[in-house]
């Protein structure tokens, strides 16, 4: 989330689309309804079901299931038809004055793909992806963009070098420009026409015109003191293109002006209680802790890595910027101190060498695949169910079927510790499965202590509510007990490259059971000299924990295990477990509360909840401002922002980025599939791209090429879209285990629309049998009107939805109640090219009764 | 009814045989529980009562099956009786003169058969009001069991179930009253089962000639 | 449950005065439900089976998210969903709460016969002691709202407490503490009123809502537990909430005027009959006088 669960109550208008907050944060949803009941704010939710959320929204669009692009798309188009738009904001804020070079091709002008793309590789040339630079910059030597996406691909670990941003952007204000970004944005979106969005999304013109007006209609009149929020989960990113989703929400919200602003933003719904925290915790394989891009082959050594991955500023125009990520090498050295303590020295490059290098992509969805293969030989599964939560699971099946071991640690025998009692696996198949697994009994989460760092950012410590039943153990501790002994091995042994092991730091009270408030500690980081700060002459002592990130140095004097949460644990105590509910401002800040990253910052990019003299857009919601007698920014939040840059200076606010200003227009290396994002159908779709019949998919997506890889038609019977979910009553796959939820909803079903049912003569509770091209999902027919019968390109497609709670292990599975069949058995192995995230919504079914 | 065993050696005249009699006080002691704990329902003045009949959840459960004890009894009353219990031009006569029979002005009565019309009423009114007990009394026996949209029924069997119980105490207390205290002699009968025959020729003249003649013709 | 910290104010089937009956005043508690920011997350329901000690029960699906069609013994808080289309075709889901809605003038204790198995406390809590309940069932007759539970083993009969032990403890009942919408709330009857009303106002005046209003039935003297609609002239498209509940025609019938008139009844039969054989005496004297052949003897002239 840029903005946090309790800031919602801010807002004035809100898209919730790609999500159900109602059904799956209901805590959290209590913001949005204090909105409602305080401000009068209005709620829009566009879903492919009229869901609990939906049931308490003023307008509910029917979307088919992986075409949020195409409405989002139109409802840009809109803002800008009828001058919608946060023109001030627009103008110094974000890169829509920038010019783009002029061989830059939008999809329109180049065959429904952008400029740049080879089709035999699949891969797009990023070069004319750029700002035109102020001539006599930019060009020698400047950094590329820093995400690294694409660079994290190429097997060889070469990765290739794009050319960086300019460091001068050439602008024009006036917008008028044809290459600048405003301009191009407008062609873009230009096709998007109400017409468009109602033949792809399946929302009637008039329905989506009553959306777009009531979303922008904040804007209306030129008022820009009222602010709308999107908000959005896994619905967005569950899809060939889910980042391309996020993004042109982003884009729409810089349009309107919302995005740093309380009640505004762009803010993700995180699925588990603690995900926000496993991504922070570089739980995606190219990042490393704090979102620091992981080494590649490429990377010889630590200056090459902190300099490819250490963006320079882009200035625009006369502007400044502070690109904070200029900062990269110190957060880098301070991880590599807090990873190797000692043995990291400014000899040996910070011991980089010691850290793993990644040759290729690691992420879910090829760790099966290469299993599957034959690669990967064995895995750890903690804490998740990976049979069950990954597409296409027979593949995942028989994946396992290949490894050497399997260890899976967990509160319940689940799906993937009991893979080879899958339905559909014969006695006599079952005696040739080789796989060794160990089940290795976990505490659950109120049987341990730490912290969850919620969607908000915030970072709270819960304590230990029960103690562990029997011989359970704490993840820390299996973990720890694991690397001892190989270390002891290592010891005993050497081996090709002990080092990394031999040397890593574990300075914990009990070695074998590190306490969380001790890696917390080593989170936070300590200073490893006395420091102090020049200009306030404080002082930190050696083996002091450091306040903040600020403190950082590239030197080797401090130690930090992820900067983003250095402040979290400092020498007042563990900051996460406060609990001063206490908000001041009444703004929702709850600065006293828990400790939100970074700096304890509420909103992010809240600069730009001020006008260019530092004043805020609206007097009521003060967030920060410029205190001109102090000379500084000052606030109920932590300002995000250089806290002394004057605002003649013109700084741009998002200071993340090296131009300073937020990006309409993502540029270069940004994305894999698009600067701007376009509309691809989902990979199994029921039509043809309409925008471009000849580019129908997301370009740059790779399908999977094992026999139990396949990709259905419409053509071969499968004509009915299907999305996946879940449900309030359940959680993942465990509480099937739970009399109480099981109570709650005993059974697994299908939702199909009423018109459906009507036509294939099935009534409510009737046992359907759901088929894809991969495998089949059994479960009773819930006949409902909140499902409708669509017209896509005036074609009558039905959408149906399947919760996904269910498997071959559980209370009603186990007595045999149920069908025994896992709902991913339906989706299919095809990923985001960003995130990597699985297509689990918008793939194609048939129906058929049992 | 055969009449042929109806003079006794000792002169008396049988009234009631065995069964009949069994039958009765089927009727009469879960009748005397049915009310006794239907009154303990009935009012909380009254509430006392169900610690006499086993306390209020015993009550509760055994006054049900009391009633069906009760039901009983009396379907088997219907088959041995009913045939007797038709009204004749004799009962309207009784019913006529109703005056002189309660101020004990028997002999002013027009000739009662077997069963004066009185009884006949009794009869016929324990007959009605106790299949409507029983069907009311169904309805509360398992109130769980009547589905909401057929809700009416519950509310009819309440106003059903008291109505119908408090007309059968009426002829209850009307039967005990002429049986133990007005008619001396009509207790024995539901007892011992004979009457003397002067008890006989007095309240139910018609009903003496016919056993007299019946018994002399045998002779 | 008995509470000995909460006053009854009514009390079932009981003779005499009202146990501890105006020692001291106290507030009505209410119970407020705004149906339009229910989302039907079912934490009430949990958290109602938790507080309670409820044991758990077998459902089946039954086509819809409602967890069960009907509150169980074992189950007091259910919300309700309902697919509604309004006139103009858009589709409304409704979810609410259905629980005890602890009348004013419950048809429950107006038809209980057990002596001090149903209570209101003073406080408007309506609660069954089921150390007195009889199990009759008649409880489930008088209720207008389908709220009584039997139970065919224990014999007895369940249903919502108001928690009235954690309200004597000063605490709010345990469906208002898990509601994380906040569409619960809890307080006096005149403070949930003004709440109510302020929002079905802010229905109306703000979103379209033009017959949004609050339920609170005056046929059973007003309810402990109200509701926000956001059409509160069709209460019955919320699950069947009735339009204009009162305790039944006939149950008032029977306990009232019938009550009355059968006592009456039974009481003046007794007198009669006793007045009777004061004056006529009984029909003979004996049996053995009857043998006398002596007409007239047994009768009084």
């Amino acid at each position: 989330m840029t903005n946090g669960w309790v800031d919602i109550k801010n807002t004035d208008m809100m898209l919730i689309m790609g999500g159900n907050p109602a059904e799956n944060h209901p805590c959290g949803f209590k913001w949005p309804i204090e909105a409602k009941r305080n401000r009068n704010a209005k709620m829009i939710v566009v879903d492919p079901r009229f869901t609990r959320t939906a049931s308490v929204s003023d307008l509910f669009c029917q979307i088919r299931a992986g075409t949020d692009i195409a409405f989002l798309g139109g409802v840009i188009r809109y803002a800008i038809e009828n001058n919608r738009i946060a023109k001030d904001y627009l103008l110094n804020y974000t890169n829509a004055a920038f010019l783009v070079k002029s061989d830059f091709k939008l999809p329109a002008d180049a065959d429904g793909v952008f400029s740049g793309f080879d089709a035999k590789s699949q891969t797009y040339d990023k070069t004319s992806w750029n700002y035109q630079g102020i001539a006599g910059s930019g060009g020698k030597d400047s950094a590329q963009g820093y995400t690294l996406g694409a660079a994290a691909h190429p097997p060889s670990g070469a990765a290739p070098s794009p050319p960086p941003l300019p460091e001068r952007v050439s602008l024009d204000l006036s917008l008028q420009n044809p290459n600048c970004v405003f301009q191009l944005l407008k062609k873009h979106y230009s096709r998007y026409t109400p017409e468009m969005v109602e033949r792809i999304t399946g929302i009637p013109k008039e329905q989506f015109l009553k959306a777009a007006d009531l979303f922008t209609s904040i804007r209306k009149d030129g008022d820009i003191k009222k602010v709308a929020t999107i908000i959005y989960a896994v619905g967005w990113t569950h899809h060939s293109f889910g980042t391309q989703i996020i993004r042109t929400a982003a884009m729409l919200q810089l349009l309107l002006g919302n995005v740093g602003r309380a009640g505004g933003g762009v803010n993700a719904l995180r699925g588990h209680s603690n995900i926000q925290g496993a991504t922070d915790m570089a739980g995606i394989f190219d990042n490393l802790p704090g979102y620091l891009k992981v080494p590649t082959p490429a990377d010889t050594d630590f200056d090459a890595w902190a300099k490819r991955i250490t963006p320079k500023p882009a200035k625009p125009g006369t502007w400044d910027t502070f690109n904070y990520w200029g900062n990269t090498p110190k957060f880098g050295v301070s991880l590599l101190k807090a990873l190797y303590g000692d043995a990291a020295t400014k000899q040996n490059g910070w011991a980089f060498d010691y850290l793993p290098k990644v040759d290729r992509n690691y992420s879910w969805v090829q760790l099966w695949d290469n299993m599957y293969n034959g690669v990967v030989k064995g895995l750890f599964a903690f804490g998740m169910n990976g049979v069950a939560i990954g597409p296409d699971s027979k593949k995942n099946i028989d994946a396992l079927k290949k490894a050497d071991f399997l260890v899976v640690g967990e509160i319940y025998p689940d799906e993937t510790s009991e893979f080879w009692r899958s339905p559909g696996i014969s006695p006599d198949e079952m005696k040739t499965i080789q796989t060794t697994v160990y089940r290795l009994p976990c505490a659950g989460f109120a049987e341990k202590d730490g912290t969850f760092t919620n969607s908000a950012r915030w970072l709270q410590w819960k304590n230990t509510a029960l103690p562990m039943p029997g011989d359970c153990r704490l993840d820390q501790a299996i973990v720890a007990q694991i690397f001892l002994r190989i270390r002891d091995l290592y010891k005993k042994e050497g081996g090709k490259f002990p080092d990394p092991i031999l040397k890593l730091a574990w300075n914990y009270t009990d070695p074998s059971n590190p306490s969380l408030a001790d890696v917390l500690k080593e989170i936070n980081g300590k200073a490893l000299a006395d420091l102090e700060d020049p200009a306030t002459k404080q002082q930190i002592k050696t083996g002091q924990q450091l306040p903040g990130f600020a403190w950082l140095k590239d030197d080797g004097t401090t130690s930090c295990g992820n900067w983003i949460y250095c402040g979290s644990f400092t020498e007042a105590g563990n900051q996460t477990a406060r609990r001063d509910a206490s908000d001041p401002s009444n703004m929702g800040v709850h600065q006293g509360w828990g400790w939100s990253w970074p700096a304890n910052r509420r909103v992010l990019y809240n600069r730009a909840s001020c006008d260019l003299e530092g004043k805020p857009w609206d007097s009521t919601r003060k967030q920060v401002w410029w205190n001109e007698t102090a000379q500084k920014w000052v606030g109920h939040d932590v300002p995000d922002f250089k806290l002394d840059s004057k605002p003649k200076d013109h700084m741009g606010p998002f200071i993340m980025n090296p131009e300073g200003v937020g990006r309409i227009f993502g540029p270069l290396a940004a994305f894999a599939d698009g600067p701007f994002p376009e509309f691809y159908e989902p990979v199994e779709s029921p039509t043809e791209n309409l925008l471009h019949p000849q580019q129908a998919h997301n370009p740059v997506v790779k399908k999977f090429r094992t026999p139990d890889d396949k990709y259905g038609t419409v053509q071969d019977g499968f004509t009915v879209v299907c999305t996946t979910y879940r449900l309030t009553e359940h959680y993942h796959y465990w509480t099937k285990n739970n009399p109480m939820n099981v109570q709650l909803v005993p059974e697994p079903f299908v939702e199909i629309p009423a018109e459906m049912a009507n036509d294939m003569g099935i009534t409510g509770g009737e046992k359907l049998k759901i088929s894809s091209v991969r495998g089949h999902y059994i479960a009773k027919a819930m006949v409902t009107k909140r499902i409708k019968s669509m017209l896509i390109d005036g074609k009558k497609t039905y959408q149906i939805g399947i919760p996904i709670h269910w498997g071959y292990r559980g209370i009603a599975e186990d007595e045999g109640k149920t069908a025994r069949t896992l709902t991913n058995s339906l989706s299919p192995t095809v990923i985001d090219p960003n995130a990597f995230t699985p297509e689990f919504k918008g793939f194609l079914v048939k129906v058929e009764k049992v | 009814m055969s009449s042929r065993e109806q003079i006794l050696p000792h002169g008396r005249i049988l009234r009631y045989q065995f069964h009949e009699r069994l039958t009765h006080w089927a009727a009469g002691f879960s009748y005397i529980y049915l009310l006794l704990s239907g009154l303990a329902f009935w009012s909380p003045w009254l509430f006392w009562l169900a610690t006499i009949c086993g306390g209020g959840q015993i009550s509760r459960i055994l006054h049900p099956w009391f009633g069906l004890v009760f039901v009983v009894a009396i379907l088997f009353m219907y088959v041995m009786w009913a045939a007797q219990m038709h009204t004749t031009e004799a009962d309207k006569a009784w019913w006529r003169a109703i005056g002189h029979y309660t101020r004990n002005e028997d002999d002013k009565m027009p000739p009662a058969g077997r069963y004066n019309a009185g009884q006949k009423l009794l009869f016929w009114g324990f007959f009605i009001f106790g299949i409507l007990l029983l069907v009311s009394g169904l309805v509360l026996w398992f109130p769980e069991w009547i589905p909401w949209n057929l809700r009416f029924l519950r509310y009819l069997a309440v106003l059903v179930h008291a109505s119908s119980a408090l007309i059968t105490i009426g002829l209850f207390m009307i039967h005990i009253y002429m049986s133990v205290f007005a008619e001396r002699g009509a207790f024995g009968s539901v007892i011992r089962g004979d009457v003397s025959q002067e008890f006989a020729r007095r309240y139910h003249p018609a009903w003496y000639e016919e056993v007299m003649g019946s018994a002399a013709r045998r002779k | 449950m008995s509470q000995a910290t909460l006053r009854i104010q009514k009390i079932s089937a009981h003779a005499g005065p009202i146990p501890g009956e105006g020692t001291q005043r106290e507030s009505e508690v209410c119970k407020l439900i705004d149906t339009t920011t229910c989302i039907g997350c079912k934490a009430c329901e949990v958290a109602c089976m938790e507080w309670n000690d409820l044991p758990f029960g077998a459902t089946v699906f039954d086509n819809t998210y409602q967890t069960m069609p009907d509150t169980r013994w074992n189950y007091w808080n259910l919300i309700r969903f309902n697919e509604h289309e309004t006139e103009d075709g858009s589709l409304m889901w409704l979810m609410r709460k259905d629980q005890c809605m602890h009348c004013a003038d419950p048809g429950c204790l107006a038809a209980c016969p057990a002596d001090g198995a149903i209570v209101q406390y003073t406080n408007g809590i309506v609660d069954f002691q089921q150390e007195h309940c009889i199990g009759c069932g008649y409880c489930i007759t008088g209720c207008p709202f389908n709220i009584p539970k039997f139970n065919s083993e224990t014999k007895r009969v369940y249903k919502c407490t108001l928690c009235a032990d954690r309200v004597s403890e000063g605490l709010e009942p345990a469906c208002i503490k898990s509601c994380p919408t906040g569409c619960l709330h809890f307080g006096t009857k005149d403070d949930m009123k003004d709440l109510a009303e302020t929002r079905a106002r802010q229905l109306r005046d703000h979103y379209n809502f033009s017959k949004a209003g609050v339920y609170d039935p005056p046929g059973v003297g007003g309810t402990g537990v109200i509701y926000v609609l956001h059409d509160v002239t069709e209460p019955e498209i919320y699950g069947g909430l009735p339009k204009n509940p009162h305790v039944p025609l006939t149950v008032k019938l029977w306990k009232g005027p019938l009550k009355w008139l059968g006592n009456l009844a039974m009481v003046g039969g007794l007198i009669g009959l006793f007045v009777h054989y004061l004056r006529f005496g009984p029909k003979s004297r004996e049996d053995e006088d009857l043998e006398a052949s002596k007409p007239h003897e047994g009768a009084q002239p």
